[in-house]
């Protein structure tokens, strides 16, 4: 069909994942970039080594960035099949993130002071998942009775028994403020003293391509991510998305046709659940040791802002929205960073124009400072704190589709150009 | 409302586009300098200086130290925005201050010393991810705020091969299980306990006092809790009252509950460790303003906030009657030459007197002195400044605190020397020093072999 790219002409074509021949081809480059991503970082290859690539991704810490847009990428798909696709409010995730990373931590922890039974990856991840999901299927049953608000603050009343659990359960926590540490990522057939890819350390994979830890990583949630995509992405085009949708959009007439909410809000809150449990995994493995205090109140609403933003109901859009949270503190950090190094060098209209902005001492007013925090002015994190807040409030009033309405008005936008619709 | 958010959309994309262009690889952008006054007036003298200090020596770098542009960038995980932040900004104002005056006499040989401070908010993620942003742009950490969030980067300071302060006074940092890439300073949080109870328990007057012990978990008022437990049995305590780990931060209703329980144990002394800012006055309050209890009361020191003895306070006058405390290093009014250096670097930065400061001086000081060895032995990578501090066998902190060792034994090294500290409104700092340099019979024979709280996992 070639030139008229939107005629379908099967039903198959028509529920196709990448649906036009743009789409395939944009996949396709998206994919390859971000495999290709560490291969240009900097020191990323061999002793110092990589193909050329820029000076920021050099020392791994962009790729540990990614890494961790990845994994809460995991969890955000897991909340948006919950709240987006089924339409039941969850403040939970933090819990059920919380399980899946204690979950992990008993199953592929080495026995020490704290419960651990060494087991290898292949069991402790997808461990933390089940576990979670089990969990969520008990939960469950009081969506069936409760919605909307009332749902909420049964969720929200899960992350303080959470909260309460694991500062309590300090055999398996550590212990509040204390913490414990959790399996490094390491790939082993069973409890073998050498394991076959050893992510966590600079090496080789089976003794070819010696890359850097946080290049190896970031392939390995890289893979887990485009796999729990697909998932995500599936889910929707099945009799369950299906309906879960009509669950989402009335729930009565749902049922009247037929649609049995109990068991279809259940399956939802499962799902969402083990997404949950394994980015819980993933997350305490990659930060290396968490405190009970990490698996809070303001880690699920981390999650809400991000399908908010990103866009509720669709996968793209948490994908998007991901990014947005994750990288935007970032963001702000480096680029308040350089406006200070233009300051400090003081020359040019910049300078002047930023100087109104950055305080860089304790007798210069200003905005923010990137100091000590002893000038005035916000603190780099007050500030993201500012700028997030703000985000959430104008896109519900101006954008509820989220980042991925904005992209599908410029992508409308530039389909009729030049008309304007 | 259509054709605005369309702006919108495009104004915030433009401005992500423009952060992301950003070169955040761009060292020198990532600096923050000291008082801007010296610092501006030192940069001739920098650049006077790179020559001497290539011609001088061959010098091995890596990552931090530029010969180049005669600069060493030295890092801080810190918590400006955090549980610790109303303290941390004033040790941190203190750090600035001193580098500002080292840089303005001519630097570390020459080379300037530049600071970078990474805001972590006492949060244990945002910790690792920022240690591994700064690993490949700093020689060194100034400090490390928090123990688990220490502990969190050891493996990543082990791999990196490189040196981190604790500002932290968990035991642990003295036992060689934790020890391998951090240089502790001060007496460990455990080691105070048993010194402040002694002193109370001789001022206390009293032949066999009984002792309420109350905490926040974690291995800060965990590693205290254990130290007045030790001090408890070494003294032979009565312990009425065993609250450790029971005041949560953040749950009043743990605040209330613990106070009572204090007040009903009615014990002669208390044992308090918490944050001073966060349910350490709600605890005191309830135990003697509610309760009307009357206890020589005491705390591991960040549990002190000089705002207590504010007229506004409301617990100025009970407070000044009962409390104790230790700290590390000799408070801002001290006679020693470093005290004299704080003040003065201070008061030429226009900054108000603070007890806080001297910790700045002191933990600037080990690097001052770490920096100094490593460029001495030609090795100024960070392995090499890891080995130059890990070589010291004492620390010279010009009197302001007891000096320590990096060399020897635990038991040898740990250090056990505190000063006393009791609240006084009337002197600028709310603090005055009633014993310095004290150890007290119970800690000086305590044998240290391994941290007194062991930090699980």
């Amino acid at each position: 069909m070639r030139g008229r790219p939107l005629l379908f002409i099967s039903y198959e074509s028509d529920q196709a994942l990448l649906n036009t021949g743009t789409k395939k081809l944009m996949m396709f480059l998206f994919l390859s970039l971000l495999v290709v991503i560490p291969f240009f970082a900097p020191g990323s290859i061999g002793e110092q080594g990589s193909l050329p690539g820029p000076d920021f991704l050099a020392g791994g810490d962009w790729l540990r960035l990614l890494s961790t847009v990845g994994i809460y990428a995991i969890g955000a798909l897991g909340l948006n099949i919950l709240t987006g696709l089924a339409g039941q409010i969850s403040l939970g995730n933090a819990f059920f993130m919380g399980l899946g990373a204690y979950t992990a931590a008993v199953l592929g922890s080495p026995e020490g002071a704290l419960w651990g039974l060494g087991l290898p990856m292949w069991i402790w991840l997808p461990g933390a998942g089940i576990v979670a999901a089990l969990v969520g299927i008990f939960i469950a049953p009081t969506a069936t009775r409760v919605r909307g608000l009332y749902l909420a603050i049964v969720t929200l009343g899960l992350v303080f028994i959470g909260e309460y659990l694991w500062r309590n359960l300090d055999f398996i926590t550590g212990g509040s403020q204390s913490g414990r540490s959790h399996p490094a990522f390491a790939f082993r057939l069973w409890k073998e003293e050498t394991p076959l890819i050893d992510f966590s350390k600079d090496g080789t994979w089976f003794g070819v391509l010696n890359m850097s830890s946080e290049a190896k990583t970031y392939l390995l949630i890289l893979g887990l991510t485009i796999l729990f995509v697909l998932l995500a992405k599936n889910l929707q085009r099945t009799r369950s998305g299906r309906a879960f949708m009509s669950i989402r959009d009335r729930d009565i007439a749902a049922e009247i046709m037929g649609v049995d909410e109990f068991k279809y809000k259940t399956t939802a809150f499962a799902l969402s659940s083990f997404f949950a449990g394994i980015s819980g995994a993933l997350l305490a493995s990659l930060v290396g040791r968490t405190i009970p205090e990490t698996w809070n109140l303001f880690l699920s609403v981390e999650f809400i802002a991000i399908i908010l933003i990103g866009g509720v109901g669709v996968v793209s859009g948490t994908i998007l929205g991901t990014i947005f949270v994750i990288l935007l503190p970032r963001l702000v950090q480096d680029f308040t960073e350089w406006m200070e190094g233009v300051v400090n060098s003081g020359h040019g209209v910049l300078a002047s124009i930023f100087d109104v902005f950055i305080s860089t001492g304790p007798n210069d007013f200003g905005l923010v400072n990137t100091s000590a925090g002893v000038a005035p002015g916000l603190g780099i994190d007050q500030l993201n704190l500012v700028i997030y807040g703000l985000l959430i409030v104008v896109f519900l009033i101006f954008e509820p589709l989220g980042l991925y309405g904005i992209w599908l008005r410029i992508r409308n936008y530039w389909k009729s150009w030049p008309f304007t619709y | 409302m259509r054709i605005k958010s369309k702006w919108l959309a495009i104004l915030l994309t433009l401005g992500l586009v423009l952060a992301a262009c950003s070169p955040s690889g761009d060292e020198g952008t990532e600096t923050t300098e000291g008082s801007t006054a010296t610092t501006q007036g030192s940069t001739e003298t920098t650049e006077g200086m790179t020559d001497t200090t290539e011609g001088a020596m061959d010098i091995a770098t890596d990552v931090g130290v530029d010969l180049d542009a005669g600069t060493i960038t030295i890092g801080y995980l810190t918590d400006q925005t955090g549980a610790f932040s109303p303290l941390v900004t004033q040790i941190n104002a203190g750090i600035e201050a001193y580098w500002a005056d080292i840089n303005a006499n001519g630097g570390i040989h020459g080379l300037q010393v530049q600071l970078d401070f990474a805001d972590t908010a006492y949060d244990g993620e945002k910790h690792v991810q920022l240690f591994n942003e700064k690993k490949d742009e700093v020689v060194a950490f100034g400090h490390s705020v928090g123990s688990p969030q220490t502990v969190a980067i050891t493996p990543g300071l082990q791999e990196q091969g490189m040196l981190a302060i604790p500002l932290t006074w968990y035991s642990g940092w003295s036992d060689p299980a934790y020890n391998s890439n951090v240089v502790p300073h001060g007496e460990p949080y455990c080691i105070e306990a048993m010194n402040i109870i002694e002193y109370m328990v001789d001022a206390s007057g009293i032949d066999s006092p009984t002792i309420a012990i109350a905490s926040i978990p974690g291995d800060y008022g965990l590693d205290a809790s254990a130290g007045a437990k030790l001090a408890a049995e070494a003294l032979g305590l009565d312990i009425v009252y065993d609250g450790a780990g029971k005041i949560i931060p953040g749950d009043t209703t743990s605040y209330i509950d613990v106070g009572n329980a204090i007040a009903e144990a009615n014990p002669d002394i208390v044992y308090h460790t918490g944050i001073p800012w966060l349910g350490w006055p709600e605890v005191y309050s309830q135990a003697v303003i509610t309760n009307g209890l009357e206890a020589m009361w005491s705390g591991a020191a960040p549990s002190w906030g000089p705002n207590y003895v504010a007229e506004d306070s409301g617990i100025r006058d009970e407070i000044t009657r009962d409390f104790y405390w230790a700290t590390v290093a000799k408070p801002w009014g001290g006679d020693s030459e470093g005290n004299t250096a704080v003040r003065d670097v201070m008061t030429a930065a226009g900054a108000a007197p603070s007890d806080f400061y001297a910790e700045g001086f002191v933990e600037s000081q080990i690097m001052y002195q770490a920096l100094n060895i490593a460029y001495e032995n030609g090795d100024m990578t960070q392995a090499g400044v890891l080995a130059a501090a890990k070589s010291i066998e004492a620390v010279d902190y010009m009197g302001l605190a007891p000096s320590d060792d990096y060399v020897g034994e635990p038991n040898d090294t740990v250090q056990r020397v505190g000063y006393v500290m009791r609240p006084d409104p009337t002197s600028e700092t709310g603090s005055m020093l009633v014993q310095p340099d004290y150890t007290s019979p119970t800690a000086a024979a305590y044998e240290f072999n391994e941290a007194c709280y062991q930090l699980a996992g």
